[in-house]
């Protein structure tokens, strides 16, 4: 887990946004268990409510389930779907660019040029 | 969400100062601040709960529903007072005996080992220098360590920060989560300070009081999104003024303390809106109740 204590990112969607990543990938499997909310919190010296707000989140996004006295649990994830919304953000974004693209005259192999060197760069 | 302590209309009344009326609740399992200036009642309040000092009025109710500081009660709480703790002739031994006496839940072993862990002489390493020949930061350490030596529920803790250099104090906030952690949610810390600062991470409550009363509440991450600072060049400061509550200006820029619901409206007019950190909050919280009590004064 890599937190940045200055960030604009506050630090409970950077840690969700880690997590998220890694139930969707599968690097942290359904039916396992997150970390306890107060030993992440020692283990990155942050607050514990920090680290509950992360939790709280993702419960409420479906990929864990708060389990009384046991933690947090990842859910069975459904990978197609999950994929089928990303495809369906990825369109939506593409338009938006493609209309940013008309206004300001940018042909499409501009915009194809433009993204295979924004790839690149990270 | 389950409370340590509850308290309902408290007071003390001192003939120059008063203390509430208080309504609060100290979350169980969190760390909550007390944050004030000096001569806010911070010491007054914990010692009403601590029951080193009585209540004039109100109610305060102690984990289970213990509705008085009794021996019981005390014994699961560990208090960490500002000062004179103990007698100044005595060093980390006499410490241990008396602490060891007085509490069934105190660890000799575990005094020890917090003493090396805070760079202390304890009773079993070292010179045995008498209190009265330590810094206030070493005091502060000591004293500590006396308290985390002990099997407790909840540690009330005054101005702790206040004297220890920046990395005990990280290594105090350290030692604030080992808490928390080892108690799995039924471990409680409430601290007072006059600043926060580089305790920021080890408070998940806070609780701001200005003159006897409390003048906000709540979990950090709550306020955080409650309230925003509003930054610009002072070009634009009228048409934002009348968004901010507190204002800070000079011939370049200003800023303010505004609610974060007028972040659209500020962010239109072009000036720029963040999320306060813990430290900003805490400033410009108690400059907006100290500014009212002044014009309630005046009145």
């Amino acid at each position: 887990m890599k937190i940045l204590q200055n960030s604009d990112i506050p630090i409970y969607k950077q840690i969700s946004t880690q997590f998220r990543e890694d139930i969707m990938n599968g690097i942290i499997p359904e039916g396992e268990y997150l970390p306890s909310i107060r030993g992440l919190a020692r283990d990155l010296k942050i607050s514990v409510i920090t680290t509950m707000k992360a939790y709280e989140e993702l419960a409420a996004e479906g990929l864990v389930s708060a389990v009384q006295g046991k933690g947090y649990i990842v859910n069975p994830q459904d990978r197609e779907m999950i994929k089928e919304q990303h495809l369906r953000q990825l369109e939506q974004h593409l338009l938006n660019a493609l209309e940013s693209a008309r206004i300001a005259g940018v042909t499409t192999e501009e915009i194809i040029d433009m993204i295979k060197m924004l790839s690149s760069i990270d | 969400m389950k409370n340590s302590i509850t308290a309902a209309g408290l007071t003390k009344n001192y003939k120059t100062f008063t203390l509430g009326e208080l309504n609060f609740e100290i979350p169980k399992g969190f760390a909550t601040a007390l944050i004030g200036s000096n001569g806010a009642g911070k010491t007054t309040l914990l010692d009403v709960l601590c029951g080193i000092i009585s209540k004039s009025g109100g109610e305060v109710t102690y984990f289970n529903g213990e509705t008085d500081a009794t021996p019981s009660v005390k014994e699961k709480i560990g208090y960490c007072a500002a000062q004179a703790l103990f007698p100044v002739e005595w060093s980390t031994k006499e410490i241990a005996l008396s602490c060891e006496a007085a509490f069934s839940n105190f660890s000799r072993e575990k005094f020890a080992e917090i003493c090396a862990e805070m760079d202390i002489e304890s009773e079993l390493k070292g010179k045995k220098k008498p209190l009265s020949k330590m810094s206030d930061g070493n005091k502060m350490r000591v004293y500590l360590a006396s308290v985390f030596a002990r099997d407790t529920e909840l540690l009330v803790l005054d101005e702790p920060g206040s004297n220890l250099d920046p990395l005990m104090r990280d290594r105090l906030c350290d030692r604030f989560r080992q808490y928390l952690d080892e108690g799995d949610g039924e471990k409680t810390i409430l601290f007072s300070t006059h600043n926060i600062s580089d305790m920021e991470n080890a408070a998940d409550y806070v609780i701001f009081m200005s003159n006897g009363k409390i003048v906000e509440k709540g979990f950090v991450e709550d306020l955080k999104e409650k309230y925003i600072i509003v930054r610009d060049d002072i070009a634009t400061y009228e048409r934002t003024k009348q968004y901010l509550l507190t204002k800070s200006k000079n011939a370049t820029v200003y800023s303010g303390l505004s609610l974060a619901e007028n972040r659209n409206a500020v962010e239109e007019i072009g000036a720029a809106a963040e999320i306060p950190t813990l430290q900003q909050l805490s400033i410009e919280i108690l400059k907006l109740y100290e500014a009212k009590e002044k014009e309630r004064n005046q009145a």
